[in-house]
């Protein structure tokens, strides 16, 4: 993705690369009776190994990174990982690792973020909810009790890969503003549903929070005061989802682009005429520009150069149209073949699709974009 | 002044000599481009003047060999001249200097002989010399290798005859550079050769032509049995492809991209003073078309660097990659100028009379597609994408192996059964 990679970040790309390709290839990614809890524990921790959530924390706590850019360094990595579609909570747990690290007790760190970097657990953002015009702390609320605890209620839904022993995020609203904390998916009064989702490379879960009792040290920043921590959190999640999206638009581009080589028609291969040609030239310009924004805006928000959260929204914006286009594209390219389950198309389809409406869609994040520029 | 090419260094004595030596100007706008640009010989005589005290001084022409009067510099070299240059007045030539600085001085160099680089380079450089290109033609424009002005040899003299059309700032240029068909019993690619042209010849003529935004920049000549001789040849006879493909790089702004602009952080100003002034900031609508404006620059910017990160490393340049920062300004420009009617409304579409800050969103739009078509339309940036990058065959073709004499002929009688 990145034109200027160092020698050690392109060791850790190829040494993932064959990781993913050996442990998690097409056939298991579409195979939801492969990827169970087993393969998934397995997935994680060798993934940890490979430094996968380690990126975004600091050294001081367990953390590290390879270039200095932590952020960078993770958006290679997902966009590798969007390239095969692969399945666990990498964006989700990186974020709310980075979360902890940042904002988290020192109680909380303890516990959360070992076991986050090894790979032992891992954890999702619960921010979407079904009916609140997609502002993050909408569908749970939260009674702030006298010890500066939180009561959960509602629902959170569209949350990735929440395994039995997952940690979430949660963001919710208070009377004071929006709040967030950690709880563990197996605490007393949390309900984890799995959803039927357009997405089957990865799993979705509706999370219902009935009179969920926080405790003071998993209150994740000060109720009313996380403006600048949630800015800092749907950033990081809109490039690592942008960059995974970027994978999976070069892979299924290239697909394509055999494709057209291959299918002969009218005596001479489909890609000949420029009613194909054309489309696929544009595709590749897309993918061309999401990758120079991508690379652009990891490199922004790790550096902290002033305007991350601002390059942030701009390329899931850029990314969550775009990445759509294309998908819709490389299906017409396919034609009826893309319309058959054995063929990998509909797996792109379904997970850029669904990765553009995550973290914020294209719409929203435009709105945010000139709400940042105080418009 | 050191000829050390360390950047540190080099910025501070150019940050020096311009702060000394140059007029400091209003504020540059988002893109670093002047308002207006020059388009009369007086704007011309004002440019020739500065750009001779840069040359006297050692600023002009950085990337450009020391022997021919350059300084033999890297491209980062003019880029942060040109960061360094942005408040300041500068020669501006107009649409004339991006054409004699970027596609013709660099595929000068690149094709002729030290004898010919030693008379024009310094010249150019200077400002003694503004260029154009007689190039397309009223019956070749994507099929560039199809132009019809023809020049036959006489001794040592060549005479062309022929016309050629949208040659960019042609009168004010003192020099062209002309494609012309020296050999027709060839296929069109291999009877080719570029001359250099004074524009003051006998029997060249220059018209400006009027465009749809009331400017005329672009001309049209008829050249009449001019005469040039063996010397005027650039490039060798018969392989002005060679040129071609040089010089369409730097057409598709990879000698440029990016380069006199910073990276646009300020959310689109002239659409955000837009919505304010027609009272549509609080406006979803106008909001969103807003963002997208500004994720269209922002996108752009960052192409062009990606974009001239891939060609440096390529020990040949190929047009082929550069055709993506072309494209992208094909389909972005329309889209953002569109984006400014948008957001105008009715106050796009009628503005007090003389009022040039309301008539801007509708003269933009009217420009929206010059990049579209202009130095390659999108589609032929298409076809170099799609065949050259991603591999994809070509389409039939009925002229690339038949001689161009008799292609002409064949395409009058051509029919569905041809091929």
């Amino acid at each position: 993705m990145d034109t200027d990679v160092t020698e050690d970040q392109r060791a850790l790309l190829d040494v993932s690369e064959r990781f993913m390709g050996q442990t998690c290839p097409l056939t298991v990614v579409r195979d939801p009776e492969a990827r169970n809890g087993a393969f998934l524990a397995s997935y994680r921790r060798q993934a940890a190994e490979l430094g996968w959530f380690s990126m975004l924390v600091p050294e001081a706590l367990g953390g590290g990174n390879i270039s200095g850019n932590g952020v960078l360094d993770a958006a290679l990595i997902a966009y590798k990982r969007g390239g095969l579609l692969q399945p666990g909570s990498y964006v989700g747990t990186n974020v709310v690792a980075c979360a902890v690290a940042a904002a988290g007790s020192d109680e909380l760190r303890r516990q959360v973020l070992g076991p986050l970097v090894a790979g032992e657990v891992s954890a999702s953002w619960a921010v979407a909810s079904a009916d609140a015009n997609g502002e993050p702390d909408g569908g749970v609320t939260a009674e702030v009790t006298a010890d500066g605890g939180l009561v959960l209620n509602g629902a959170k839904t569209a949350v990735q890969d929440v395994e039995p022993l997952s940690w979430l995020l949660v963001t919710c609203r208070t009377s004071a503003g929006p709040a967030q904390a950690v709880v563990a998916a197996e605490t007393a009064g949390v309900t984890v549903t799995e959803l039927d989702a357009l997405d089957i490379s990865r799993r979705f879960a509706e999370v219902r929070f009935d009179n969920v009792a926080v405790a003071p040290s998993a209150v994740v920043g000060i109720p009313g005061a996380i403006a600048d921590l949630l800015g800092q959190q749907l950033a990081l999640a809109a490039v690592l989802t942008a960059a995974e999206s970027v994978g999976a638009m070069d892979h299924e581009l290239n697909m394509t682009v055999e494709y057209a080589k291959d299918r002969i028609a009218f005596g001479r291969p489909i890609g000949s005429f420029q009613a194909v040609k054309h489309v696929l030239a544009d595709m590749s310009l897309a993918v061309e520009m999401a990758k120079a924004v991508v690379g652009a805006a990891a490199r922004s928000l790790g550096d902290d150069d002033g305007y991350g959260e601002e390059a942030a929204s701009i390329a899931k914006a850029l990314v969550g149209e775009s990445s759509i286009e294309l998908a819709q594209n490389c299906f017409q390219v396919f034609g009826g073949i893309g319309y058959t389950w054995e063929h990998d198309q509909h797996l792109y389809l379904r997970r850029l699709t669904t990765d553009a409406g995550l973290f914020g869609d294209a719409a929203w994040h435009r709105e945010r974009l000139c709400q940042l520029a105080g418009l | 002044m050191s000829n050390g090419t360390d950047i540190e260094t080099f910025r501070q004595e150019a940050r020096a000599w311009i702060k000394a030596n140059l007029e400091p100007r209003p504020k540059a706008s988002a893109t670093g481009r002047p308002d207006r640009e020059a388009s009369t010989p007086e704007d011309i005589a004002r440019a020739r003047v500065l750009q001779r005290k840069l040359f006297d001084s050692g600023w002009a022409g950085l990337s450009y060999p020391a022997e021919y009067g350059g300084r033999g510099l890297t491209a980062l070299h003019e880029r942060v001249w040109r960061e360094e240059a942005l408040d300041y007045y500068t020669p501006d030539f107009g649409v004339a200097g991006s054409v004699t600085f970027g596609a013709i001085g660099r595929s000068l160099v690149a094709h002729c002989t030290p004898e010919f680089c030693r008379q024009h380079i310094p010249a150019i450089l200077s400002g003694d010399e503004v260029w154009c290109q007689f190039y397309s033609e009223p019956e070749a424009g994507s099929d560039l290798a199809g132009i019809r002005t023809r020049a036959v040899k006489d001794g040592e003299r060549w005479i062309i005859s022929g016309s050629k059309i949208w040659s960019s700032g042609a009168y004010l240029a003192d020099w062209a550079m002309c494609l012309a068909r020296t050999d027709w019993s060839v296929p069109k690619h291999r009877g080719l050769t570029w001359f250099a042209v004074p524009t003051n010849a006998k029997g060249v003529e220059v018209r400006q032509i009027r465009q749809i935004n009331g400017n005329a920049e672009f001309c049209e000549e008829f050249l009449d049995e001019v005469e040039v001789t063996e010397d005027d040849v650039i490039g060798e006879v018969n392989k002005g492809w060679a040129v071609t493909q040089t010089m369409l790089v730097y057409e598709r702004g990879a000698g440029e991209m990016g380069a006199s602009m910073v990276e646009p952080r300020e959310l689109a100003p002239d659409l955000v003073a837009l919505a304010r002034k027609v009272g549509r900031a609080e406006d979803p609508a106008a909001r969103q078309a807003i963002a997208k404006a500004h994720i269209n620059d922002y996108a752009q910017y960052h192409l062009g660097h990606r974009i001239a990160d891939r060609l440096r490393a390529q020990a040949t340049p190929d047009p082929a990659v550069a055709a993506y920062g072309k494209l992208a300004s094909g389909v972005l420009a329309p889209i953002r100028a569109r984006l400014g009617m948008e957001v105008g409304g009715p106050a796009a579409l009628a503005w007090a009379a003389g009022d040039e800050d309301g008539g801007r969103p509708a003269l933009n739009y009217l420009n929206g597609r010059v990049t579209s078509i202009a130095a390659g339309t999108n589609e032929m940036q298409r076809n170099g994408i799609g065949e050259r990058v991603l591999g994809l065959p070509r389409e039939p073709s009925f002229d690339t192996n038949k001689p161009f004499n008799e292609v002409l002929g064949a395409a009058r009688n051509w029919n569905s059964k041809v091929g």
